[in-house]
């Protein structure tokens, strides 16, 4: 059984001025286990399509049609308590720019311990320390005990990135969205993360949907791909296939 | 978060300083007149505000004082305005040495009491007409304004797109014009209307605590001035009136200048 | 990656300190000459009318008693004198110690004050939460347009207005003083007469600082750690004070150690109104009085409370924002001396 399936979802943005829509008509499904890499340019609405499925858009953003199906359930009309519940365990997300997504006034050890004793808040302090180390462990993070107390300004991009996915995966989720997670980062540490991203796969079983604008970000992590353009989603299906199709339309 | 324009602020504060400028017409009665028969009379048709302890009829006072009161606003303002935008740019592109010493020096004309500075230069000045209060409001309040313009001058001098300019060869003046002052304006003219008020809260302050103008000088706060025997005679139209004059124009003004700070708030929350 | 500041301590908290040492001189240089430049006769503080019929010989010595017939430095030696053995002189119009004059009145002042402040501080942490929790919805667009109004209220009407309806209409709250005359100096009675006067006090402040408390968390919420942090299932609100709150704390503590000189200093209107009996009025009387040993310690007070108020704000922000503390290091290797 798929993990998500997304069917005739449609966003628009309801501004003073008009309805922007966003996303447009989109279905797809994701398969357990697998990366789907949502491909398209910059504003083509795969940030939004995310954010909207896990409902982290602003007030003026609203699901105009379609439905979302986590594990066979319908989420669509999930109030903000419901998604809470989901949120961590079952859907968590990685962002583009880990500077900015880490608060900058706590500690990166605070940040993941905080996201653990969520769903666990019964857990002692010595173990809520081990988890964190195990966690910044698995995201093959160096020296995981000094960088627990350091601040995010102390770290440098790729580490940043590290501790961000480690929060992202305190709780097990089932599906981890990743929004242009290497992006801002320099080409070397890209891919180093990408490889990360790989082995968690592997070690987690967690499916994975990756944004991005660059093709061969997309073709190193890919298992299947959807393009994207201008809101819509014309194009879903597995990696060889796609990246065959665009080579022989660029010649 | 969209800013709605304060039409109905603007149109008070308009109908207000009309009213001030033409009061010759409607006003008829003169504001210094002290009609002792008729003191300490509650609102009428005679005296549609009423009268004060000394039988001067409060209708014309409002008018004639918020003449004075809104000058020495303007007035004041347009001084330490000045002074600020002088102190601050200086402060702002100066070396850190001289930068440093000119934000001392602020910080210590801070400290002073500013009751001390304002009595000292009222009897160095001799308050006794309205531009002297002028003066004398202008030149003690410049501080704080003279240090949100140095911030704002250093940050701006460090953007990317002033050095993009200077690397093409801009001129400092062409860099004032062209780069800084677009970006300037709004939070100088946010600052300008915000001191407008505080100079006229200053004027009425210090005129109620004896301080400002004298009682023959009439502004809203040297009418205020006499509230004391209005608080025993009960005559609640001499406290009541000029201060809903006064505090209409500070909220009025307020709401003017809030719409006219920078929007901070352009993206939407994350809550 | 950490820097560490190739500075002692220790070196920091001298330097700190002669920075201070040197405001407070400078202050008291300041204060001094000012009040002695300003025209007016400070024989009128200690002899009041008397001083028209006084001769001009009388008057003389009376000047060379009270030690002001000496050039500005001279006297400026003379007082610092005396002040480093703890010696104010006499205030010309209680015609006591300066020291005793203040201590009667300190008391009543800092707890108008402190007692403000406290709730200043508690008030505008919480409007600004219940602000920026509903922004832009109606109850926040209520309490901004009542806070704004209220900001423009001056003090001195506001006290004019409250006694006009709690004491003179209403009859239910004394109009001045800060105990009822001959009646028994209770508990109740200090309480009573404390409440219009605090009231003035915090309804002239509180809006401006809840209104930035608002205004710095409005722009938290747009960070990008708002959304990493509700996607680890933490609700709007528990963001809201686990995350954003604790980052705009470092700057509201080092604004409310600035605010509280001015909150204290700034009672002087409500006192003024309320006859309260506090060192504001004593401030007011003693400089347009020329009262100039009353009106340098009083200065002196003052100047001194706002220095150590930014002097604990600069500390503050350094300490408690780690971003604060990376920067401040980055720029001692920099930039040295001021």
């Amino acid at each position: 059984m798929d993990v998500l399936t997304v069917k005739n979802l449609s966003v628009s943005f309801y501004r003073p001025t008009g309805e922007i829509e966003a996303v447009k008509n989109v279905s797809f499904s994701l398969r357990p286990g697998e990366i789907l890499v949502i491909m398209g340019d910059t504003g083509c609405g795969k940030s939004v399509l995310c954010k909207s499925i896990v409902k982290l858009l602003p007030d003026i953003a609203r699901i105009k049609t379609g439905q979302i199906f986590f594990q066979g359930k319908e989420i669509t009309d999930y109030t903000e308590k419901g998604m809470q519940e989901l949120r961590g365990t079952s859907f968590s997300m990685v962002f583009q720019n880990p500077m900015t997504a880490l608060n900058p006034c706590m500690s990166v050890g605070a940040q993941i311990a905080e996201a653990v004793r969520l769903r666990c808040p019964e857990i002692s302090r010595r173990e809520l320390r081990n988890r964190v180390i195990e966690l910044l462990e698995l995201v093959e993070l160096d020296c995981p005990k000094e960088r627990a107390g350091q601040y995010p300004f102390q770290l440098s991009g790729g580490m940043a990135q590290r501790c961000v996915i480690a929060t992202a995966l305190a709780a097990n989720p089932a599906v981890l969205f990743a929004d242009e997670p290497t992006t801002s980062l320099d080409t070397e540490v890209q891919a180093q993360i990408l490889d990360l991203f790989l082995e968690l796969r592997e070690k987690m079983g967690m499916a994975v949907i990756f944004i991005t604008h660059n093709p061969k970000v997309a073709a190193r992590v890919a298992d299947r791909v959807a393009l994207m353009r201008a809101g819509e989603l014309y194009r879903i299906g597995d990696a060889e296939e796609i990246f065959e199709e665009t080579i022989h339309n660029h010649h | 978060m969209k800013k709605r324009f304060p039409r109905l602020s603007l149109i008070i504060l308009a109908a207000i300083a009309a009213g001030c400028l033409a009061c010759g017409c409607f006003a008829t009665k003169d504001p210094a007149y002290m009609d002792l028969a008729n003191s300490n009379v509650a609102p009428c048709r005679t005296f549609l505000f009423g009268t004060d302890a000394m039988g001067r009829d409060i209708f014309a006072m409002i008018w004639y004082g918020g003449r004075i009161s809104l000058l020495i606003g303007f007035l004041a303002t347009l001084i330490s305005t000045a002074i600020a935008v002088l102190v601050g740019s200086i402060s702002g592109y100066a070396p850190p040495w001289a930068d440093g010493a000119v934000m001392r020096i602020t910080d210590l004309v801070l400290s002073v009491p500013g009751l001390l500075l304002t009595v000292f230069l009222q009897a160095v000045l001799g308050g006794e007409s309205c531009y002297r209060l002028a003066v004398v409001i202008g030149l003690t309040s410049w501080m704080s304004m003279a240090k949100v313009v140095r911030t704002e001058v250093l940050q701006l001098k460090n953007t990317d797109y002033v050095l993009a300019a200077r690397c093409l060869g801009g001129g400092f003046f062409h860099i004032l014009c062209r780069h800084l002052a677009p970006n300037f304006v709004a939070s100088l003219l946010f600052m300008a209307v915000m001191n407008v008020r505080n100079a006229i809260v200053a004027e009425s302050t210090l005129s109620f605590m004896g301080i400002g103008l004298p009682v023959e000088v009439v502004s809203w706060g040297s009418m205020l001035s006499l509230s004391e025997n209005a608080l025993l005679s009960r005559s609640w139209w001499m406290i009541l009136i000029p201060g809903a004059f006064l505090v209409t124009t500070l909220f009025c003004l307020t709401n003017l200048g809030n719409y006219m700070r920078k929007s901070v708030n352009k993206r939407h929350s994350n809550l | 990656m950490r820097r560490r500041s190739l500075r002692k301590p220790y070196i920091t908290i001298i330097e700190e300190l002669i920075k201070f040492a040197l405001s407070v001189f400078l202050l008291s240089v300041l204060v001094f000459t000012l009040a002695r430049l300003a025209p007016g006769d400070p024989l009128y503080a200690y002899y009041g009318e008397r001083v028209e019929k006084m001769s001009g010989q009388e008057q003389e010595a009376a000047r060379e008693r009270l030690g002001l017939d000496k050039p500005i430095p001279v006297q400026y030696m003379r007082w610092a004198k005396g002040a480093a053995h703890g010696d104010f002189g006499i205030s010309y119009q209680y015609k006591r110690d300066v020291k005793e004059v203040i201590a009667g009145r300190i008391g009543n002042t800092l707890l108008l004050g402190g007692l403000g402040f406290v709730m200043i501080f508690i008030l505008a942490l919480f409007l600004g939460l219940f602000c920026a929790w509903r922004e832009d919805k109606r109850a926040d667009r209520v309490v901004c347009r009542i806070g704004t109004l209220t900001s423009c209220i001056p003090d001195f009407w506001l006290s004019l207005l409250l006694i006009l309806v709690f004491s003179v209409w209403l009859g239910w709250l004394p109009s001045s003083g800060a105990y009822s005359v001959g009646a028994e100096k209770g508990f109740a009675d200090r309480v009573r007469h404390l409440i219009l006067p605090l009231a003035v006090v915090v309804l002239g402040h509180l809006w401006y600082y809840a209104y930035l408390v608002r205004n710095r968390l409005l722009e938290e919420t747009r960070a990008d750690y708002v959304l990493l942090a509700r996607m680890k299932g933490l609700s709007g609100k528990q963001v809201l004070y686990r995350h954003c709150l604790r980052n705009v704390m470092p700057s509201y503590l080092s604004m409310m150690a600035i605010a509280f000189p001015h909150i204290l200093g700034g009672t002087y209107v409500a006192e003024t109104v309320f006859s309260y009996p506090g060192i504001g009025t004593l401030a007011y009387e003693s400089a347009r009085y020329q009262d100039y040993n009353l009106l340098m310690v009083v200065s002196l007070m003052t100047g001194i409370l706002v220095i150590l108020g930014n002097m604990f704000a600069k500390i503050l922000n350094e300490r408690i924002d780690p971003r604060m503390r990376l920067k401040r290091e980055a720029q001692k290797e920099e930039v040295r001396g001021f």
